[in-house]
């Protein structure tokens, strides 16, 4: 039905922002689940400087988030020259650097939603668990993760449906080639600089607009549904 | 062998418990004090949730916690467990899984029930299946204890187990644990503010007031000592008997001074199934103005609250005969 609604065109921009925003989850959710963790741990040492790292992205300009990464990942930048040396991988203009630049920018969202979830979990039940002789990492794996994955799942989504609509920082760092990184706002924002493509920027953006919305509603979806298993 | 705190202190807040105590690794001990005396915050600093501010805790003279030294070893490596009074089940696990937990997490050479047989003893074999939140109060207590043998530690500690059962149950569940105390050879320590709880389950009896522990020992003396009876509501007051056949479900029973009765001379006739003869040891005026008469027994000491009426009409004196008539219900 999706085929023969959108044409050629909007189909491989749709495939790309999907897949853009999928890749950007699969990075970022690891790093965000840690980071979600020990923020809603008890004060420690470091967790001012954690906690400003993890919502930097939120309050920078996403130009500047994808300037960064330019210089870092870049082909001639320290890290970005390590990797292509190292393991033949190039960030900058590809898909995948699309990818790193959008879960960049949805990393505070989604360390957000999961760290509220971790800081719901009722405190006595790592207690509990502790005198059962589970560990720190055995309490971590066999009852924070799975108390708190009603979240980790609504952030995930939240993340994605945010990652489909990324701009300034993918367009910085990745650049608009076609097939490869135009996702969605790129290919909207190319479209009404063209003219003549006004017609192709509105069907772009009622498809992004649908797209936002049915991620939102499997967000709240998905997260009723998990809390109701959880919780009976 | 035994669980040993010199000069500890735990500190939360303004709350300030400190504990100089040795108390026998065997049999049921019973942390016995009003609410707010420190009771569960015992338990949590033995358990290691809770850091001692200063002092040494040992338990079988293996140092758990020495603030000097800076040793502390954590919770899930001193095999003591925590039966918490609100259960504390894990919500995304069913009963069987909840027992489970700890079953995967017990030592392989340590011996201790497995979840079948634990079910069965305490009766909730058709819960198993269950998820935890459609559990009664009564019910999860009784899955928070399962849970908590099956892990198999060496010390079991429980913070007013019986608070959500009513009194069939409480007497069941009472039995329950000292078999199995008796059974796996596990010592367990035991909170409660109840006394007659506290007559019925202790081998060894601590009770504490403000932070302090006024008096510690067995039953037959702690118990009766005066700084206990100050513990107590005046309707609580009474005396620990050893317990025979029919007498309660443990070595004790708790016999309160208002359910005994005295006479002069030996009551002929009447229903009550417990008539002790004795001697007057006291007869001390109680601030309300009832009087509290103290038996030598060969039951051991017995406490009687009668009236002043009472008294001169009896013309009972100290040192003088009487029997002491307690009513079966009452024991």
């Amino acid at each position: 039905m999706v085929r023969a609604m959108l044409t050629a065109e909007e189909l491989e921009i749709l495939s790309t922002s999907l897949g853009v925003a999928g890749r950007a989850v699969l990075v970022s959710l690891p790093v965000a689940i840690l980071f979600a963790w020990a923020l809603s741990r008890p004060r420690f040492p470091g967790q001012s400087v954690l906690n400003t790292i993890a919502h930097l992205p939120l309050v920078l300009p996403p130009v500047l988030v994808g300037y960064m990464l330019l210089l870092a990942f870049g082909v001639n930048g320290p890290l970005g020259g390590w990797l292509k040396a190292t393991f033949g991988i190039q960030l900058a203009l590809t898909a995948g650097g699309a990818a790193v630049a959008t879960a960049v920018m949805s990393f505070p969202l989604m360390v957000r939603a999961i760290r509220l979830s971790f800081e719901a979990t009722d405190g006595g039940l790592f207690e509990a668990a502790a005198v059962l002789r589970a560990s720190p990492w055995d309490r971590f794996w066999s009852l924070a993760l799975p108390l708190a994955w009603p979240g980790v799942l609504a952030g995930a989504v939240v993340a994605f449906a945010a990652g489909l609509g990324e701009f300034g920082a993918v367009i910085t760092f990745a650049s608009n080639i076609e097939g490869e990184t135009q996702t969605l706002p790129l290919a909207i924002n190319a479209a009404l600089n063209t003219p003549g493509r006004d017609e192709v920027a509105f069907r772009l953006a009622s498809i992004s607009l649908i797209v936002a919305i049915v991620g939102l509603l499997a967000a709240e979806g998905l997260q009723r549904w998990a809390r109701r298993r959880l919780e009976g | 062998m035994s669980l040993d705190l010199s000069g500890a202190v735990v500190q939360r807040g303004a709350f300030r418990l400190s504990a100089d105590l040795s108390v026998p690794a065997e049999g049921v001990t019973v942390v016995f004090g009003p609410s707010g005396a420190g009771k569960s915050m015992l338990l949590s600093a033995v358990a290691g949730l809770q850091k001692l501010a200063a002092g040494k805790l040992s338990f079988n003279g293996r140092v758990l916690e020495d603030v000097l030294q800076r040793v502390r070893v954590p919770a899930h490596d001193r095999a003591i467990g925590l039966v918490f009074q609100d259960a504390r089940l894990f919500p995304h696990l069913t009963v069987r899984g909840n027992i489970q937990y700890a079953e995967q997490r017990r030592p392989a050479a340590r011996n201790a029930p497995i979840t079948l047989e634990i079910s069965r003893l305490l009766e909730f074999e058709d819960l198993l299946d269950r998820p935890v939140h459609n559990l009664s109060g009564g019910e999860r207590s009784r899955v928070a204890l399962a849970r908590a043998i099956v892990s198999a530690p060496e010390l079991l500690l429980l913070d007013e187990p019986f608070a959500a059962l009513d009194g069939r149950r409480r007497r069941d569940f009472a039995r329950v644990l000292k078999q199995l105390s008796h059974d796996h050879g596990v010592p367990m320590i035991v909170v409660t503010h109840l006394v007659d709880e506290a007559a019925e389950l202790a081998n060894h009896v601590i009770a504490l007031r403000a932070g302090r522990v006024v008096c510690d020992g067995k039953p037959a003396d702690a118990m009766m000592r005066p700084e206990f009876s100050r513990l107590l509501d005046v309707r609580d007051r009474g005396a620990w008997v050893q317990g025979a056949a029919g007498f309660g479900s443990g070595d004790g029973v708790w016999v309160r001074a208002d359910s005994v009765l005295i006479g002069a001379s030996e009551p002929k006739g009447i229903s009550a199934r417990n008539v002790w003869p004795g001697r007057i040891a006291s007869i001390v005026r109680e601030p309300d103005g009832a009087i509290l008469v103290c038996m030598a027994t060969d039951k051991g000491y017995i406490l009687s609250r009668i009236t002043p009426e009472a008294l001169s009409d009896l013309k009972l004196e100290e040192g003088g005969a009487a029997w002491a008539i307690v009513k079966s219900h009452a024991l």
